[in-house]
């Protein structure tokens, strides 16, 4: 069942224009994160708030790459100046849909929306385990997180890249936000 | 209309038909928008029917909308933001002004935000020495050259790639390309700093969650992510119709929004936002505020009209204006004030005045397509019929309209005339004549009067005995085949009676269509009244009522309802209505198989055109399987729109009639020229005008094909 809703997101998230890599685990994600990175010669990336060590491993493949890598917690003063310069941003997603190619990300800090919104590609990484099949089920998760935080609290959903049709109706990629968004499903963790 | 009004308004229709390239990228443009969303509706849970519980939660919210308000508010406040609410436009920009006083604004990026523009923001905004920019390519677009949104949801889809690079270059003072992606680079850097330095973010809402106190913002590009999360200040100015109960309705109506504009799933960022977060650890929660403006501005006035509480229940999403005929010809600058396309009409009614939307409702023809396509279902035509007649008590209706409205006792004239009526339409004088004094175009080829209307034939012949009937039919003529065409209808009863029916011809007027479509409400109400009381002891009685012309079985259903709301009767006679062969198909269903199966047809080929008012009833399927039962082959020949006609919008002579009309339809005869047929089949009585005179092709009713 897992890995028909995970093929079904992957065949969504790309008829977004997105790209879907599938790991078998937590271990694998540096390397895959690092060949994108070295893709579009990365010097500076910014991360979110990751967890399951994910921080720790990615800081050390980077920097041994030559990349600078930012975390947070962010200063304000440095803000939204140092995750502008990055080229990269990764961020965790709380779950993602199936049906409708979706990462969610919940959100107690701005700076990690920064961290997905500014640079021009976005990593987002989702465990298998998280995926949903349809958008009702996104309610409870949704409800669950506005119960737990009463005052600011922000939910994001992200199908694919930035994208525009306002010259001609014709679909245009990264007009203000990534023009590549690259989710990473993580199968065990 | 006044002289000077009407003047205005054909130069406008007259420019626009002029400007092909323009009218055909607009028209690509809309049919992409149609098409993406017709392959997209059947992926929907529950494919079309989906769109019946927006209109149902969309109902609900608005039954309890004062309590989902209050609600909304105390969430907001108890998040730490601001609420105001607004009575008006002016009340709203007072506070506006108020926050970007007190927190010393320079700079206010803004992202896409209809409400924010129909009480105009961003002059006094301006005038206070603030830059004020818009976020969203298409909107800064317009606003770069000062202009009105053309489209709801592409308000730049008027402007080439070209035209666009010049627009940057002179923003810019850079070399731009005029390829889209280069244009693309261009705005990118220009607008990053605004973003990362803009001291107020301001945005609409396309939901508020009474529930979690959370606005929802939704845009394609990103840029409500960017305005909502860098600048410390965030105004949101949000309409008090969009707060819906709960997140599950909120779900719904980021499924709705998209889906129905562009048949997008999802719109690719869709922010939730509540309360204001803070931007990084140590200081990150100074100078970080967000205010919401709830919106009145005439809300709480159109909640209480009983014709017009039903636009409340529009999600924006642009759908109407992509199917509106006339508005793909026009586009939003003539047929729009601020609110553009067929909502926009009761939206302008009703937040800025009668008089605006008065000013362009004479370009709906009252096709019917936009209450087709609308995800909630609005009667959006019945609204646009209530504004014509509320602006009719000031500008009194043109003579045309006024004879086109009279057209049942034209029609009786002619028919007691006949034939000497017919030798009048024929002569050219008289023609000629007939379009100086009444406005009605001479082009226009007029079906002959017969003086043996068909109830005069069936008194004479009375029904069929039938002892044992599969069915009863009261059979509805309306004009046409009565004083035009009573073969035609004799034809159908005959074939009713053949397939074991007991047909009968009660007492009955024309459907009254034109009145609703001129806006003359009170004598639809007349019209729909009789038909109604003479109709509903039959319906009581058992016997379905059954049309052969679209437009009336469209009226008697959809339209009656709605114009005799406290008369209980309409509904229950709209229950038995049906078009002449979505009533054959269901007599086929009754019979023994095979039973209207021949090979009478059998290598005959024909175009099919549906007629819009039969798209929400059995859209044609009904006869398009009749003739293939017969062995012929059809064709179905559309462009997803209207044919032009309009009924009897196509007849008036000038731009607001036959010049106009003669625009629509030109992608559809061309259409039916490409198919290869020389034949082409349709109900409804004009639309059959139209297409015989655009393609020259011979135009039959399906019954005249049978023996």
């Amino acid at each position: 069942m897992d890995r028909i809703i995970v093929e079904q997101f992957k065949v969504k998230y790309e008829s977004l224009a997105g790209v879907v890599h599938l790991v078998a685990d937590v271990s694998e994600v540096s390397g895959v994160v690092c060949a994108i990175l070295k893709d579009i010669k990365a010097s500076r990336i910014a991360l979110g708030e990751l967890s399951y060590g994910l921080a720790g491993a990615l800081t050390e493949n980077c920097e041994n790459e030559g990349i600078d890598v930012l975390k947070p917690s962010y200063k304000t003063s440095e803000l939204p100046q140092s995750i502008e310069q990055a080229n990269a941003g990764i961020t965790m997603a709380a779950f993602a849909i199936a049906e409708t190619g979706t990462l969610v990300e919940f959100t107690l800090n701005d700076s990690s929306r920064l961290v997905s919104s500014l640079p021009r590609v976005h990593i987002g990484l989702v465990r298998a385990q998280d995926l949903v099949e349809t958008l009702n089920e996104a309610a409870a998760p949704i409800r669950d997180f506005y119960t737990q935080n009463q005052k600011d609290a922000v939910v994001t959903f992200i199908s694919g890249p930035s994208r525009t049709g306002d010259i001609e109706m014709r679909l245009t990629l990264g007009v203000h936000g990534p023009e590549t968004s690259h989710v990473i499903v993580i199968h065990s963790s | 209309m006044t002289v000077k009004h009407k003047q205005c308004l054909e130069e406008k229709i007259e420019l626009a038909i002029k400007e092909k390239k323009k009218r055909y990228a607009l028209y690509d443009a809309m049919k992409r928008g149609r098409d993406s969303r017709n392959a997209a509706v059947p992926l929907l849970p529950g494919g079309k029917s989906f769109f019946k519980e927006v209109r149902s939660i969309k109902l609900r919210c608005q039954e309890q909308q004062e309590e989902l308000v209050q609600k909304f508010a105390e969430k907001v406040r108890s998040r730490g933001s601001s609420v105001f609410m607004a009575q008006d436009g002016p009340e709203a920009i007072q506070y506006v002004l108020k926050i970007v006083e007190s927190c010393g604004a320079k700079v206010v990026a803004k992202s896409k935000s209809l409400t924010s523009e129909e009480i105009g923001v961003n002059r006094p905004l301006e005038e206070a020495g603030i830059d004020v920019i818009e976020t969203d390519l298409g909107e800064l677009i317009i606003q770069k050259v000062d202009e009105k949104p053309f489209h709801l949801v592409f308000p730049a889809v008027h402007k080439t790639a070209g035209e666009v690079a010049e627009i940057f270059r002179k923003v810019t003072g850079e070399e731009v390309p005029e390829d889209i992606d280069g244009i693309m680079k261009i705005v990118r850097r220009y607008l990053r700093p605004i973003f990362l330095d803009a001291d107020i973010g301001m945005t609409g809402a396309n939901v508020g969650i009474a529930e979690t106190g959370a606005i929802v913002i939704e845009t394609n590009e990103g840029n409500a992510r960017l305005v909502t999360s860098i600048p410390d200040v965030h105004i949101c100015i949000m309409g008090r119709e969009k707060i819906v109960d709960s997140i599950e309705d909120a779900l719904q109506m980021m499924l709705a929004h998209p889906i129905s504009a562009v048949g997008q799933h999802l719109t690719t960022y869709v922010t939730l936002m509540a309360g204001r977060s803070p931007m990084g650890e140590d200081d990150g929660r100074a100078g970080r505020e967000s205010h919401i403006i709830i919106l009145d501005n005439g809300r709480t006035r159109m909640a209480k009209d009983p014709i017009f509480k039903d636009a409340l229940n529009c999600i924006r999403c642009g759908a109407c204006m992509n199917i509106c005929p006339t508005y793909g010809i026009v586009g939003g600058h003539t047929f729009g004030y601020i609110y553009p396309g067929p909502i926009g009409i009761p939206w302008t009614a009703s937040v800025h005045d009668l008089e605006k939307a008065g000013d362009f409702a004479s370009l709906c023809i009252s096709c019917g397509l936009c209450q087709d396509i609308c995800p909630a279902e609005i009667d959006i035509p019945m609204m646009i019929a209530a504004v014509k007649e509320r602006y009719s008590k000031t500008h009194p209706q043109p003579r045309v309209n006024k004879v086109m409205m009279a057209s049942e006792g034209f029609a009786k004239m002619g028919s007691a005339m006949a034939p000497v009526s017919n030798w009048f339409l024929r002569n050219r004088t008289f023609r000629w004549t007939l379009e100086k004094l009444l406005g009605v175009d001479r082009r226009r080829e007029m079906p002959p009067f017969k003086r043996n209307t068909l109830i005069r034939q069936f008194k004479r012949r009375g029904p069929c005995k039938t002892s044992d009937p599969t069915r009863k039919v009261a059979f509805f003529a309306d004009l046409y085949a009565n004083y035009n065409a009573p073969e035609l209808g004799l034809a159908a009863i005959e074939f009713l009676e053949g397939m074991g029916c007991r047909v009968i011809l009660p007492k009955q007027k024309g459907c009254g269509y034109p009145y609703i479509g001129y806006g003359d409400l009170e004598r639809a109400r007349e019209a729909a009244l009789f038909n109604v009381r003479s109709l509903l002891p039959y319906a009581e009685q058992g016997y379905d009522i059954v049309a052969t012309e679209p437009t009336a079985a469209f009226c008697l259903k959809s339209s009656y309802p709605g114009l005799l709301r406290d008369s209980s009767g309409a509904e229950t006679v709209a229950g038995k209505v049906y078009e002449f062969f979505e009533y054959v198909a269901l007599l086929d269903t009754l019979l023994p198989p095979g039973t209207l199966i021949s090979s009478e047809l059998k290598g005959r080929r024909f175009g099919f055109h549906i007629p819009c008012h039969q798209r929400s009833l059995g859209a044609g399927q009904g006869a398009m399987n009749f003739l293939k039962q017969r062995g012929a082959k059809v064709v179905l020949v559309e462009t997803g729109t209207c044919c032009g006609m309009g009924g009897t919008f196509g007849l008036k002579k000038g731009m607001l009639g036959y010049e106009l009309s003669q625009a629509i339809g030109e992608p559809l005869f061309k259409s039916f020229k490409d198919a290869g047929v020389d034949t082409i089949v349709t109900e409804s009585s004009v639309c059959s005008i139209h297409l015989n005179e655009g393609t020259g092709f011979k135009v039959l009713h399906p019954l005249e094909l049978v023996r």
